[in-house]
């Protein structure tokens, strides 16, 4: 039993925490507080609203519309991003060229021309996509920049004296030096992907989890709404917590992640 | 002597970015017998790492002449190995995939390499660790990962740059007569940088002293103790005369106030 508990004391105590929160806020609006559900909503009918989405099948179909500029947009972030890095990283006078431009662009909130994105790339996915990229192309950049000019020199020679090639010493050095920074960059990378989508859909949509946080959120249904907000935050835990497991399986030498 | 490894007023110069030049080696002169276990020491920052990676060919000297066994040294080399002061293992590898990296570079297979890298992992007494990764290991360790990995390749010249000097007084000990008996086996021709002037006059055929920097060979000493060497020769009178001599040369190129 302690081995047990011992074992599974993150999830346990983490799901805790959780399972009280939705306790206590439900608790809350049903003896505390008066529910006015104009403005508010309690857990049961969120999960019930929830639940009658799933069943209609717009749940479904809202996530497989949000879901293609996601795809389209970090794609692209990421096979940019790993090759500007690169160019950066590798060419020092392309890395003092671009470094003070990027880093301002990255440290300022580009969701504001969002609706300038929009205006120009229109209100289909490539607009989005392009929102979504234009977010999520800096942490792939900086992070791919960081990694680069961390490769450790004496390492390129070790492999360099033990009669390694060119090819040798980017994929037994190069890669794996980089790779956990691109992944880190991931982690980043997808919180402003959520950001770009649900941002992107709230201006100019007909369809997806933006829209329809919104359009709720306009009818004053915000069970329902409520229920699409904790989709999101279910994604975005599943995509960091999955990237951060694959992380520790693909990187056991890594210390103390 | 015919000379197998040789060095002709090698002149290099460093010129790190943003910094003032610094000549690391100015008309460095040596010359190795084939076979001989030569012995390099000399002040903390003289260029001794600086030559032997020249001698590895990751770095072209700015002048002069570099060979081995009448070859100009133009580049890495699979005759060589070097053993990195600083180690230099790949964090990503285990024991195992870091002693086996040379081999791998080799094109041998992994069925040929498994064996041969198993036996110089035990001979340097990490048997067990194979699957572990160079932060799980002391600093000791580590240099012997690196000492297995150079050796694993069978080099016929074997650059050592303070390989034992992580190593506890013990495993030095036993190292050293593992190395002397695999130099001897195989006949390698081995150059040694070390601060120790007790290992230098017990390893060695001859020993270079080094001025401070910018290094040049300033004197080289016959160490004629016979072979094979046993533990008992270091209380010998005839030892420490030569560690006496040895220190002489030394301490003039020794300054308390580091390398000016
Ligand atoms: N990559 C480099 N760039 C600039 N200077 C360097 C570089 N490598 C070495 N040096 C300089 O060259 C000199 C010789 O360095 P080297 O590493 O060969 O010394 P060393 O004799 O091995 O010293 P130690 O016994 O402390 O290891 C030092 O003054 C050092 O500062
Ligand atoms: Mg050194």
């Amino acid at each position: 039993m302690n081995d047990f508990v011992y074992k599974w004391r993150n999830p346990i105590f983490g799901s805790v925490s959780v399972v009280l929160f939705f306790l206590g806020w439900e608790a809350l609006l049903t003896w505390a507080i008066p529910l006015n559900p104009f403005i508010m909503s309690k857990p049961s009918l969120i999960f019930e609203g929830l639940w009658l989405e799933m069943q209609s099948g717009q749940l479904w179909s809202d996530l497989l519309i949000s879901g293609q500029p996601f795809i389209f947009g970090f794609g692209a972030a990421i096979v940019v991003g790993i090759f500007v890095g690169t160019m950066m990283g590798w060419r020092a006078r392309v890395g003092y060229a671009l470094d003070p431009l990027l880093t301002a662009l990255y440290a300022s909130p580009l969701v504001a021309i969002a609706p300038l994105v929009i205006i120009f790339f229109g209100v289909g996915v490539s607009g989005k996509a392009i929102l979504i990229f234009v977010l999520c192309v800096f942490p792939f950049v900086f992070n791919t920049y960081a990694g680069v000019k961390s490769v450790d020199r004496l390492l390129v020679n070790v492999v360099r004296s033990l009669g390694g090639n060119e090819r040798d010493i980017y994929l037994k050095v190069i890669v794996p030096s980089v790779l956990p920074f691109i992944i880190a960059g991931a982690r980043y990378a997808i919180g402003r992907a959520l950001v770009g989508i649900l941002v992107g859909e709230f201006f100019a949509a007909t369809a997806g989890i933006g829209y329809r946080i919104a359009w709720f959120s306009d009818m004053f249904e915000l069970s329902r709404m409520f229920g699409y907000i904790l989709v999101m935050m279910v994604v975005a835990v599943l995509f960091t917590e999955g990237i951060r497991w694959a992380e520790r399986a693909a990187f056991p030498w890594r210390v103390g992640m | 002597m015919v000379a197998y490894i040789e060095a002709k007023n090698v002149n290099l110069i460093f010129t790190p970015p943003n910094r003032m030049p610094v000549t690391a080696l100015k008309d460095f002169n040596i010359s190795v017998g084939e076979g001989e276990f030569v012995s390099i020491v000399g002040p903390s920052g003289c260029g001794k790492s600086t030559f032997l990676n020249v001698l590895l060919g990751l770095i072209p000297p700015h002048s002069g002449e570099m060979a081995i066994n009448g070859k100009r040294v133009s580049g890495p080399g699979q005759d060589r190995a070097m053993v990195f002061q600083e180690f230099g293992l790949l964090p990503w590898r285990t024991v195992l995939n870091n002693v086996e990296l040379g081999l791998e570079l080799k094109g041998v297979a992994t069925s040929e390499r498994r064996p041969v890298s198993q036996k110089f992992i035990e001979m340097v007494g990490l048997a067990g660790f194979e699957g572990h990764y160079p932060h799980e290991l002391s600093g000791g360790m580590k240099q012997r990962v690196g000492l297995a990995r150079a050796l694993a390749t069978d080099p016929d010249v074997l650059l050592m740059d303070e390989p034992f000097a992580a190593l506890d007084a013990q495993t030095r000990d036993i190292m050293q007569a593992e190395l002397l008996r695999i130099w001897q086996e195989a006949k390698k021709t081995v150059l040694f940088v070390t601060h120790q002037i007790e290992e230098a006059v017990y390893l060695s055929d001859r020993v270079i002293v080094m001025t401070k920097r910018p290094g040049r060979a300033k004197k080289i000493i016959d160490i004629p103790l016979p072979r094979p060497r046993d533990y008992e020769m270091r209380v010998t009178q005839e030892f420490n005369d030569l560690k006496l001599q040895l220190w002489n040369e030394l301490k003039d190129e020794l300054t308390v106030h580091g390398n000016g």
